[in-house]
């Protein structure tokens, strides 16, 4: 396992190498302008160059790369092109804050996925089976960001039960970090929930219908233990893969979410520095999120391994 | 020499506007938490950086030399009077005023603001002054280039902000403010990219106008998650744009939606008036005949969300070179359009290409519907955000769409459109007589009373050139909670869309 590791973050790098070059090069490519922004309407041309030359923009592509790789390798990602707030700063302090959201999503969808996966394949073509069915077909179906202000509209704005917009760190306050969370993490979760539901209802039908299965209910082994012990525990195998992939939706689905309910997170960082043409900003981001990735493939691979000792690297 | 001494009298005049709120402050002493809005997220806290919106976050630390009383006039804030003798303007500055980091205010310091704002170029208002230096410790002196009567009221805006010497030196003032105001940044409290917090600055020089123990701007883009927080009781107050949400607003008990002096005239500029690539341009006809055709009250309705007015004229209701006489100038007409067409050299009609960005799409679909109706083709052509104005000021385009802010001062209408050098220009047209004649009378006096008549009859000039083409005036909106607006001590600034904090106190 611990080979598996090490193979991992030594791919890490030149997977992050290849990203920072296509981020580079794509970002040059894009025609708006980040100097017309900085100088504003009553910029002149004068200015213009200045600040150009200010920020290094008049330097080949790949010269201005190479100095951005250099110090990028010591740790420092650069500054805003817009202020001097450094990209790692900018970063770091709003990554707590989406990984909040992701992880609240996260345990959302499975919990709520799995439930209603499972309650789904152990009555087949029962009510509770077609209620599951439209279910994940619904919260498939349904935006994001639309469910997430219908929530806001029925929770915070009519009910005053969470707040509607902002953040609270868990530092600060855990109990309102919670209330801040709950809201933006179900309309994140749904989709994620349907999918997984999806998946744990085909999965488990599979396995119960397994002789060993049917060997351990012969035994007399309680339904629950031959369930949650034998099936889920079987049936988790293909559905980890699946949650793998959930993971990363839910990372690039916070960046909608974020803007909905005003929360200053990766997304709001990110989608800012779009707009902006911030290109150390958007550098630093596209970085962390593949390395956020990476990370959650990295998990899910040990999770795998874990509990499957047939995926288990010799 | 003109000498317009700011009397106390005018300060007095603004001083008892806000009075009920400086009183209710001084007697009960900083108090409770106000929090605003903004829709654009912080770029910077250096005022003579700051190019766009984004003033709700200096006003708390920063004060200019003048600020503008509620009924649009300059009077004194940092300064205590001015007198313009040609080129020179020598501003009195208030003595006993200090930094909130200690560092004392004088006519050196104020200087070396100005001399800073002029080298970096930003700041429009300042494109006229060429130096300052102190004639007297607290006599600030500053030399023009050019007569430029609208410098004053360019000192009320972030051209006037102070900031503390050490404030300039420092590479990362974008973050740590350091002005005179009365409240000052604390970063430890702040969220760089949610919420800028401020409390009172124990060194202020008027310490009764200290009306709240702390003053949050929340910064919002997202105009539904605005509106909601508003609804929540989140945020006290908040600035938004003529756009569904603050549509709402206006509709929902509870809220109110303020419409401040100021704000937004969106117009077509054609700029090709000579008809260099879209010789159509050239007749007056075919101009007229466009302006004719756009039907303002279906605009405004249906893409203003009937908070715009028509407009026919580059200022506003309110401003004192609005002309009433105006109004309707060029009104929906399409029959009378339709016959300017048929006279012109061009009845079959034409094509040209207009720039748009995302913000602006939905307006000009509307514009082209219209012009259509005349047989004139608008192609749109996407371009990314932010590149707009720089592109409207090459020769890419024949004609172009932008905003104007209601009160800015009529010299630069001339500066940006009528010169033959004017930024907004691109091909050089040469201006009539009459207009250049009216745009160089308007730069001889200060006076307003003098200079209202000028350029009333420079906007009827326009109107009857109609090379710009003026379409809807959409005024600074602000929404607030009810409790926000029956606060005695909420003074919405002029022109601005950001609460006077002088005097400012909590809701509760």
């Amino acid at each position: 396992m611990l080979k598996l590791i090490v193979q991992r973050l030594l791919a890490l790098v030149p997977l992050l190498f290849i990203v920072s070059v296509l981020t580079f090069s794509f970002t040059s490519l894009l025609p708006s302008d980040p100097v017309d922004l900085i100088i504003g309407d009553a910029g002149t041309q004068e200015q213009y160059e200045m600040v150009r030359h200010r920020l290094g923009l008049d330097e080949p592509v790949h010269l201005r790369y190479l100095q951005w790789l250099g110090r990028a390798v010591q740790g420092d990602l650069g500054t805003s092109f817009f202020n001097s707030v450094s990209v790692t700063g900018a970063v770091m302090q709003r990554l707590p804050v989406t990984l909040s959201l992701t992880v609240m999503s996260a345990i959302i969808a499975i919990v709520i996925g799995v439930a209603a996966g499972v309650a789904a394949a152990l009555r087949p073509r029962s009510w509770i089976d077609r209620f599951a069915t439209l279910g994940a077909t619904f919260g498939q179906a349904v935006p994001n960001f639309w469910f997430g202000l219908i929530l806001v509209a029925i929770f915070a704005v009519n009910l005053r039960w969470f707040p509607a917009t902002g953040f609270t760190p868990l530092t600060q306050s855990p109990w309102e970090w919670l209330r801040s969370v709950i809201l933006p993490s179900i309309a994140l979760g749904t989709s994620s929930s349907a999918a997984i539901a999806r998946q744990v209802r085909s999965a488990m039908v599979g396995v119960l219908q397994q002789d060993y299965i049917r060997a351990a209910r012969a035994q007399g082994l309680p339904f629950r233990r031959v369930i949650f012990r034998h099936a889920l525990t079987n049936a988790m195998v293909p559905v980890v893969a699946v949650l793998s992939f959930q993971i990363t939706v839910l990372l690039g689905g916070a960046l909608i979410v974020e803007q909905v309910f005003a929360i200053n997170g990766l997304g709001t960082l990110a989608i800012g520095a779009v707009r902006q043409q911030d290109i150390p900003m958007l550098q630093g981001l596209v970085l962390v999120m593949v390395a956020l990735v990476v990370a959650v493939q990295l998990a899910t691979d040990v999770i795998y391994g874990l509990i499957n000792p047939k995926a288990r690297p010799s | 020499m003109r000498n317009w001494i700011t009397t106390p009298v005018m300060s007095l005049a603004f001083a008892t506007v806000l009075s009920v709120g400086a009183a209710m402050a001084a007697a009960d002493g900083p108090a409770g938490t106000f929090k605003y809005a903004e829709q654009v997220k912080l770029i910077t806290m250096d005022p003579q950086q700051q190019s766009g919106s984004g003033v709700p976050y200096l006003r708390p630390v920063y004060e200019s030399l003048f600020e503008m009383s509620p009924d649009g006039k300059p009077v004194p804030l940092l300064a205590t009077g001015y007198k313009i003798d040609g080129l020179t303007v020598l501003i009195t500055l208030r003595e006993g005023v200090s930094f909130s980091n200690g560092e004392a205010f004088n006519a050196e310091v104020a200087a070396a603001n100005i001399n800073r704002g002029v080298k970096l170029g930003i700041i429009e208002g300042l494109k006229t002054v060429e130096s300052a230096d102190a004639a007297d410790p607290y006599t600030l002196r500053i030399k023009l280039s050019e007569a430029d009567p609208a410098i004053i009221d360019s000192l009320c805006f972030t051209g006037g902000m102070m900031l503390a010497p050490a404030a300039m030196a420092d590479p990362a003032i974008d973050r740590n403010p350091v002005g005179t105001g009365p409240y000052v940044h604390s970063k430890d409290q702040s969220r760089e990219g949610e919420v800028q917090v401020y409390t009172p600055n124990p060194t202020y020089w008027d310490k009764d106008q200290i009306g709240l123990a702390r003053y949050e701007v929340w910064e919002i883009p997202d105009d539904t998650a605005r509106l909601n927080a508003l609804k929540t009781g989140q945020i006290d107050a908040g600035n938004w744009l003529a756009n569904p949400q603050s549509a709402i607003i206006e509709r929902t008990a509870g809220l109110k939606l303020i419409r401040n002096t100021g704000g937004l005239n969106y117009h077509v500029i054609i700029s090709d008036r000579e008809g260099t690539v879209v010789p159509a341009f050239a007749d007056r006809n075919v101009r007229l005949a466009m302006a004719h055709s756009i039907d303002r009250a279906a605009f405004g309705k249906a893409v203003l969300f009937g908070l715009a007015d028509d407009s026919y004229q580059p200022y506003a209701k309110g401003n004192w070179a609005y002309d009433p006489a105006l109004e309707g100038v060029y009104a929906f007409d399409l029959a009378k359009a339709r016959e300017l067409m048929a006279q012109s050299k061009f009845p079959d009609g034409f094509a040209f290409d207009m720039p748009s960005i995302p913000i602006y799409q939905s307006r000009l679909e509307a514009l082209a519907g219209f012009f259509k109706e005349i047989n004139i083709t608008m192609n749109i052509v996407p371009l990314e955000p932010g590149t707009l104005a720089r592109r409207s000021r090459t020769t890419d385009f024949p004609a172009t769409n932008l905003v104007w802010n209601t009160n800015t001062d009529p010299k630069f209408l001339a500066l940006r459109y009528i010169y033959e050098d004017g930024a907004y220009n691109p091909f050089k047209a040469k201006p009539s007589d009459e207009l250049l004649s009216l745009a160089k009378a308007g730069l001889e006096s200060v006076e307003t009373d003098q200079r209202g008549p000028i350029y009333r009859k420079m906007a009827a000039r326009l109107a009857e050139e109609a090379f710009l083409i003026f379409v809807a005036n959409s005024p600074i909106l602000i929404g607030t909670s009810e409790k926000t607006a029956a606060n005695p001590t909420v003074v919405y600034r002029y022109g601005e869309d950001s609460i006077n904090l002088r005097g400012l106190k909590s809701n509760d």
